[in-house]
């Protein structure tokens, strides 16, 4: 009965992440794969979920007060003026937060702009809703964003761009001047900018997120998802948002009830106290990724690694295999885990092959499949097992012996 | 800041001066129509009046504290991070365990089974995993009303037929020339919101023939299953022949009073799963970690806790539909959910919306107008529902409110 099955459900694989996740479970590998924190969520905000249980925060409701806060907030960091009464939809997550937003302005035969490398759930998102993926490949190593590929990427059916900042897998923050060629595309062609922007609070070296909605006649033309999860270690919780202008806010309030109706109620109660946390609270939180940034540099380099491109933001780091290494991505993968017992995610399932109208050689594409990407979102002690395990794969010369 | 755009429509207005409009983002043609829903409507309306609202289906009493206890132990044991996308592993066994308990079907929980947002994510992920757009799908009106949302969203086009009062009895003759060689699949919900109605075995038998002989898919949404009141639920996946083409849907939240958990599962065969499992992947990527861990404690209650739930809710209902009878109402016979639908005509409005507008801020009680659950809301002007999932008090306090004011014409 596969038969069965939509067309849009047949060209869907299932995740590379996950199926690497299991690999490593069984091998009871260590694992810099997955991006989620192996390390607790703030105590207050956790008794804040148990508080809300308690006091019969149990049923469907929307939680206003998250709305409120959030409006602050887009005030004090960008200085934009959200009403929050009418432009913020609270969904379970940013998945499901851009989920609805591109339901709420896709049309079929719509195309969406999307740059590349990219997290894999955003074309599935697309796909989902009739819209056609189009991909700007950013440019290694430094993933920069080159004008004429954005440019030239824009048609009469473009209706949005996906701007994920800061990114994943690179650990990339789109510089203003970045934000600018892009909001100035979007001005020209009539488009909608859909932003992800869940690593917002993870930053590094004095270098700050900026929405690309507080750039001139950008925030009406600009939806903003983004959550909780990763801000605050809750991942499991699914509490996101989407913040738009009055008419796509309320299409997709209006279409998140009818896909899952109501975000966790006790968690939403809890996501006021994680709201109100402290400037202190998100000074720590950059501090100590930097911290877990540098260390995990630092490891890659003493196993032959030569990074070019510090991450900027995210928990992710996305590594060039050294020249002299000669697997790919993904057998360089599955080696680590054999002989290492340490699992990263092989930078291919980020790329989306050819794009742009250029016939470029398989040369140019070489790259998609000769990075890996390492999160770096775990505790001290567990990165620390990882550089041992690194380390043990040095042999008695000081080369790393995975690969000769 | 400055918000200057280069999309603008300038406008003169009477004193002269120019005025900047800007262009709003365009919202999808298809989605147009589908507005703030009534339950928020009217709930928002029964606050400004103060009124008793036995209107949107949720209890105005807690889950049991055994369950809450699992989701606060959760929360403090960590378990905080995401959760496999097709469910925490304990959980799917556990609901396998159900699964077997409540229809006899052994299934595989790593292949079979799917958690999600909620049974209305169970729903959303059904339809845009294995509908195709221009595919038919039959639904039976009244619908809860995220079915016609979410076929829209798939590009489905939608064949209805009507129950209809006083037993809303499945028209066989008007089934059997619908179900045809092209239908794609059929969405039945049994027991059913709003009319409380439950499929006979007659009934899904019929179906289930039909489906067989034209290749059609069952999607069965279930959430009442345990609020089944006049005779035993039965899961169409039990019959002989359909578990291989029917999607089973159903959640925590009805059976143990915890809405706004948004803990539901769809259990269908490999082949239908993996469509379910690809759209789940998109919409929310995963469902909530602490409260799959509570859910798996919660399925393994004793018999005695549904037992009681049945009690008690049978209790409440023989208060609101005695209560409504005194009242005036004509009231149709409800087997199962916590729901009962009515004949609102006597009291002389002009339809059910206006029936329900005059019942709040007149009377101060909350119903739900029924023509929202209808294709054509001509076929549901004379009918209203009401809710019992309120503790005894209210609902006596509901009663008594109408008693006093609503009025036969």
């Amino acid at each position: 009965m596969e038969e069965k099955l939509s067309s849009v459900a047949k060209t869907f694989t299932p995740s590379p992440i996950q199926e690497l996740s299991h690999l490593a479970q069984r091998c009871n590998a260590i694992n810099l794969a997955e991006g989620f924190p192996d390390f607790p969520a703030p105590p207050c905000i956790k008794q804040a979920a148990v508080s809300a249980i308690n006091n019969d925060f149990n049923q469907y409701r929307h939680v206003q007060g998250i709305c409120d806060q959030l409006a602050l907030k887009m005030n004090k960091m960008h200085g934009l003026n959200i009403d929050p009464l009418t432009d913020i939809a609270i969904c379970c997550g940013q998945t499901e937060a851009f989920a609805a937003a591109v339901f709420s302005i896709i049309d079929k035969g719509d195309e969406v702009l999307l740059f590349d490398p990219c997290y894999e759930t955003y074309e599935g998102c697309i796909a989902m809703a009739g819209g056609i993926p189009v991909y700007v490949p950013l440019d290694p190593p430094r993933w920069t964003l080159d004008p004429e590929k954005l440019m030239s990427s824009f048609t009469s059916r473009t209706k949005a761009v996906v701007l994920n900042s800061p990114h994943n897998p690179t650990g990339k923050v789109f510089s203003r001047e970045e934000l600018e060629v892009i909001a100035e595309c979007c001005r020209r062609w009539d488009c909608v900018a859909i932003t992800d922007e869940v690593y917002e609070y993870i930053t590094f070296d004095d270098q700050k997120h900026e929405t690309i909605a507080s750039l001139p006649g950008m925030q009406e033309r600009t939806i903003i998802t983004s959550s909780l999860s990763k801000t605050f270690s809750i991942t499991g919780w699914r509490i996101g948002w989407a913040i738009a202008p009055a008419s796509a806010a309320s299409a997709i309030r209006n279409i998140h009830v009818k896909i899952t109706d109501s975000a966790p109620a006790p968690f939403q109660e809890a996501a006021l106290t994680a709201l109100s946390s402290p400037t202190k609270y998100f000074e720590m939180l950059r501090i100590e990724y930097q911290l877990k940034r540098d260390f995990c540099m630092k490891l890659l380099n003493s196993v032959g690694f030569r990074i070019q491109f510090k991450p900027q933001g995210s928990f992710f780091l996305f590594a060039e295999l050294p020249k002299d290494c000669l697997l790919s991505d993904v057998e360089y993968v599955k080696e680590l885990i054999r002989q290492a017992g340490v699992v990263v995610v092989p930078g291919r399932g980020f790329f989306h092959g050819k794009s742009g109208s250029d016939q470029p050689s398989d040369e140019s594409f070489r790259h998609q499949k000769r990075y890996i990407r390492v999160a770096f979102c775990k505790t001290e002690a567990r990165l620390c097992a990882a550089a041992q395990k690194f380390g043990e794969l040095m042999n008695a010369r000081g080369s790393p012996k995975l690969y000769c | 800041m400055s918000t200057a755009s280069t999309q603008r429509d300038t406008v003169s207005t009477h004193d002269g001066t120019l005025q900047i409009t800007q262009q709003p983002v365009q919202v999808a043609k298809r989605l147009e129509k589908f507005k703030t829903t009534i339950f928020t409507q009217m709930s928002m309306l029964a606050i400004k009046h103060g009124a008793i609202n036995l209107g949107q289906g949720f209890p105005n009493f807690d889950g049991p504290d055994f369950v809450k206890e699992a989701a606060i132990q959760a929360i403090k044991d960590g378990k905080n991070q995401y959760a496999r996308g097709y469910g925490v592993p304990d959980f799917n066994n556990a609901l396998a365990a159900r699964f077997k308990k409540d229809t006899g079907l052994v299934i595989d929980p790593e292949k079979e089974v799917t958690v999600t947002s909620g049974c209305t994510e169970a729903i959303a992920a059904t339809m845009l995993g294995l509908i195709n757009p221009g595919d038919e799908v039959i639904l039976f009106a009244p619908f809860y009303d995220s079915y016609e949302a979410t076929l829209s969203m798939a590009g489905a086009k939608i064949k209805c037929i009507t129950l209809r009062p006083p037993d809303f009895a499945v028209p066989i003759d008007e089934l059997k020339s619908a179900i045809l060689k092209n239908t794609r699949a059929i969405l039945i919900n049994t027991p059913h919101n709003p009319t409380g109605k439950m499929f006979t075995s007659e009934e899904l038998n019929t179906i289930a023939s039909l489906c067989i002989e034209n290749d059609v898919l069952v999607f069965m949404d279930e959430v009442y299953d345990k609020l089944a009141f006049e005779m035993d639920h039965i899961s169409m996946a039990s019959l002989p022949g359909m578990y291989e083409r029917t999607v089973t849907m159903n959640s925590l939240g009805k059976t143990f009073s915890l809405t706004g958990w948004k803990i539901g599962w769809a259990i269908a065969p490999p082949h239908l799963t993996w469509g379910v499992r690809q759209a789940h992947s998109f919409l929310t990527f995963a469902t909530s970690t602490p409260m799959q861990w509570a859910a798996t404690v919660a399925l393994r209650a004793p018999d005695s806790y549904f037992e009681e739930l049945k009690r008690d809710y049978m209790a409440k209902k023989a208060i609101l539909v005695q209560g409504l009878k005194d009242v005036g109402f004509k009231v149709f016979p409800s087997s199962g959910t916590y729901f009962v639908v009515v004949d609102h005509t006597p009291f002389g409005l002009e339809n059910d919306i206006a029936f329900c507008e005059y019942l709040i801020k007149e009377v101060g009680v909350v119903a739900i107008p029924t023509s929202v659950f209808y294709l054509n809301p001509e076929d549901g002007k004379n009918l209203v529902r009401f809710t019992f999932c309120k503790d005894e008090e209210t609902l006596r306090s509901a009663v008594e409110r109408m008693k006093e004011k609503l009025k036969k014409k």
